[in-house]
């Protein structure tokens, strides 16, 4: 079957399409791995390359990506019988005192989008939440999310913490959210800021490779 | 030192200053409100403006919107600004009950009670040995030419604002106070006691206290009110907020609607630029503060508007076309809340935009040169999934079928102009409570009234806030779930 179909169901939003062409695929053994790469996959990257450009907006990604979470639970037990490993591993979290995740939310969706593997540590995290589920679970990526200036300060501390715990050199640091900015990013020692959640899912694939 | 010179109109003030601020914050200063619904970030364009002379160079956002932002320019020495005349003052919600018992009223001769919006302020002047209402007054609130948003006035309280803030307020107040009294032929000085009730933030400012404690997790408020203080010399109650994120508006709203005082379970919400929700079974208030933005207020909606002649307030789809009715059937000017969530209850009648969203155009033509942008859609969704998936989750905190409900009251200026049919059709209300919904009005001013005419009423109060039990919904994974559900509409029949 032609895989891009799912790709523009996926765009469209249209998730009962999507998954009963995810299931016709897999019916007519196409492996798994090429339905997500060449169907879900590639239908996100053309959202998150329009989100970028602003020709969509919030509301279709998160739909976009509610149709992507649909046909992926049909591939998630096909791929680790495949034995294909993700293309990385990130913990994700708004720091300590936000609670608003929205913005997280969406780079979660982004980031799985892109194939990668994520952990969710919610909101409120504290540095040493970030620390250790790096630690523990081989991340090679922490990504820091603040929607208010009195919390951003907060993610000095996530950098601080990874130098304490002598992992800075085996994780990277990521910060984004309405009030962060380069400069900040720069001036608290994090590896890299990005103003949108498409942009963070592009970088955060090149971090980890890296 | 300076000079900036503010056209408006025929008029022409000269402000002088010093060093190098922001457009938007010297106007602001200076008493020429300026509309900032995107917190000053530049994004939304609202605050343009014709500018000259020695300015800073224009920021990509003023080049991404084609104009000179007041909230993006620095100014740098002498400059002119030409601002838009004075916007037509905007209907603000004053309905609710006009007389009052007087059970057993607080003492004294006249009683003002205020509703602190964050965007609206609302009065009416009672007669306290009658309950009779002799004047009323309503104004924008003068803090929204500061921060738009509750965040972002807390910032602006933060940065040593505060007192500022509670100076724009207090003089507010006063000038309500005044206008009622004015309207009445009342003296001022016969005003014994107020009754003021607002969100937990606008207390704080209102009593000039830090709100340090409302800006970061866990939100807990230091402070709750339900007390009395003096304001303008006067007797002033503060009836209880129930937590950082429900004020004493709700709890004021929740007096007068009675719902605690009913059997239930029954739902009140009121819509505005921060929805809240509050759920009465079995003895527990279950209360929620969900964030809306200020879409259905009609800002960040490209031809938003408030409720001024010319607004598009109605629209419905009759024989396959769009019929469109504007206030005072004005020529149309934009599109204010309520016609809104009419506009695409009707598109999505007429499959012009699909359950996702989605539209084969761009744009949207509704009537006369006003139009519906796809992005607009996109904020509605935003706004409509926020308030849904707020009542869904305290439905499921609370363990009730939206079947159950007894009724759903509706409490605030949004709401009381909304047509519920269209509510219903694009999702933002559950279907099941179409016919059992009751519209309060500004049912926090009428909750202000009654404390004022009954002292019983402060003890209810009280109890409210006691009763009420916070469902957060930041960080709630079945609210996040509920939320990207609620983003559809829902499927046409």
């Amino acid at each position: 079957m032609d895989l891009h179909q799912i790709s523009l169901k996926l765009q469209a939003g249209k998730a009962k399409d999507v998954k009963a062409l995810v299931q016709q695929a897999i019916d007519e053994g196409v492996p798994a791995h090429e339905i997500l790469e060449k169907g879900l996959v590639a239908g996100m990257n053309v959202i998150g390359e329009k989100f970028k450009n602003n020709e969509v907006f919030v509301p279709e990604v998160l739909v976009a990506a509610r149709a992507m979470n649909m046909g992926a639970s049909l591939l998630k037990p096909l791929l680790a019988a495949e034995g294909v490993k993700a293309t990385g591993k990130v913990c994700i979290g708004t720091v300590k005192g936000d609670l608003h995740d929205i913005g997280k939310n969406l780079v979660k969706m982004m980031l799985e989008g892109k194939g990668l593997e994520v952990i969710d540590l919610g909101t409120d995290v504290a540095p040493e939440t970030f620390i250790n589920t790096a630690r523990d679970e081989h991340c090679q990526l922490i990504c820091c999310s603040a929607l208010l200036t009195t919390t951003m300060g907060a993610m000095a501390d996530v950098v601080e913490a990874a130098k304490d715990a002598g992992i800075r050199d085996q994780v990277k640091i990521m910060v984004g959210g309405a009030p962060v900015t380069e400069a900040f990013c720069k001036q608290i020692g994090a590896d890299a800021y990005t103003p949108d959640a498409a942009t963070a899912a592009e970088v955060a694939v090149q971090l980890c490779s890296k | 030192m300076h000079e900036l010179t503010v056209r408006q109109g025929t008029a022409c003030t000269r402000l002088s200053f010093e060093g190098t601020p922001i457009l938007a914050d010297l106007l602001a200063e200076h008493g020429f409100p300026v509309q900032r619904p995107c917190g000053g970030r530049g994004k939304c364009g609202k605050c343009a403006v014709e500018v000259s002379g020695c300015l800073s160079q224009p920021t990509a956002a003023e080049v991404a919107a084609g104009a000179r932002l007041a909230c993006q320019t620095t100014l740098l020495g002498d400059a002119q600004v030409t601002l838009p005349e004075a916007p037509e003052r905007a209907r603000i919600e004053l309905s609710g009950e006009a007389s009052f018992r007087p059970l057993a009223p607080v003492s004294g001769r006249l009683g003002l009670a205020v509703d602190i919006g964050t965007t609206t302020l609302a009065a009416r002047l009672l007669e306290l040995s009658t309950g009779k209402t002799l004047g009323q007054a309503a104004m924008l609130n003068p803090q929204t030419a500061v921060a738009a948003d509750v965040m972002g006035r807390i910032g602006a309280a933060l940065e040593g604002k505060l007192a500022l803030l509670q100076h724009q307020i207090l003089q507010a107040l006063e000038a309500l106070l005044n206008q009622a009294c004015q309207q009445a032929h009342r003296d001022p000085a016969e005003v014994d006691v107020l009754s003021v009730a607002g969100n937990t933030t606008m207390l704080y400012l209102l009593t000039g206290r830090n709100p340090e404690s409302l800006s970061h997790a866990p939100f807990e408020a230091d402070c709750l009110f339900g007390q009395e203080t003096t304001l303008l010399g006067r007797r002033t109650l503060l009836p209880p907020c129930m937590n950082a994120f429900v004020g004493a508006d709700i709890t004021c709203a929740v007096l007068a609607a009675g719902q605690c005082l009913e059997e239930g379970p029954s739902l009140l919400c009121d819509i505005g630029t921060n929805g809240e929700i509050a759920l009465w079974k079995d003895g527990v208030l279950y209360v929620t503060s969900t964030a809306a933005g200020p879409a259905f207020e009609g800002a960040g909606i490209s031809c938003g508007c408030g409720s001024i002649p010319g607004a598009i307030d109605q629209v419905s789809a009759e024989n396959g076309a769009l019929q469109v009715h504007t206030i005072d059937e004005a020529a149309p000017v934009g599109v204010c809340g309520s016609g809104l969530i009419d506009a695409i209850a009707a598109l999505l009648q007429l499959e012009i935009i699909d359950e996702t969203g989605a539209a084969d155009e761009d744009e949207i033509p509704l009537s006369g040169g006003v139009s519906l942008l796809s992005r607009d859609i996109r904020a509605v969704q935003l706004a409509k999934a926020a308030v849904a998936a707020g009542i869904d989750t305290l439905l499921e905190t609370a363990g009730v079928a939206p079947e159950a409900l007894t009724h759903l009251s509706i409490a605030g200026g949004f709401g009381s102009h909304l047509r519920v049919a269209s509510a219903v059709a694009i999702g933002l209300i559950p279907s099941s409570l179409a016919q059992k919904v009751r519209i309060l009005g500004n049912a926090s001013l009428t909750g202000a009234c009654r404390l004022l005419m009954d002292a019983a009423a402060q003890s209810s109060a009280a109890e409210i806030a006691r009763r009420s039990q916070h469902v957060s919904l930041g960080g709630n994974p079945r609210f996040n779930h509920l939320y990207v559900e609620h983003m559809l509409f829902p499927e046409q029949e």
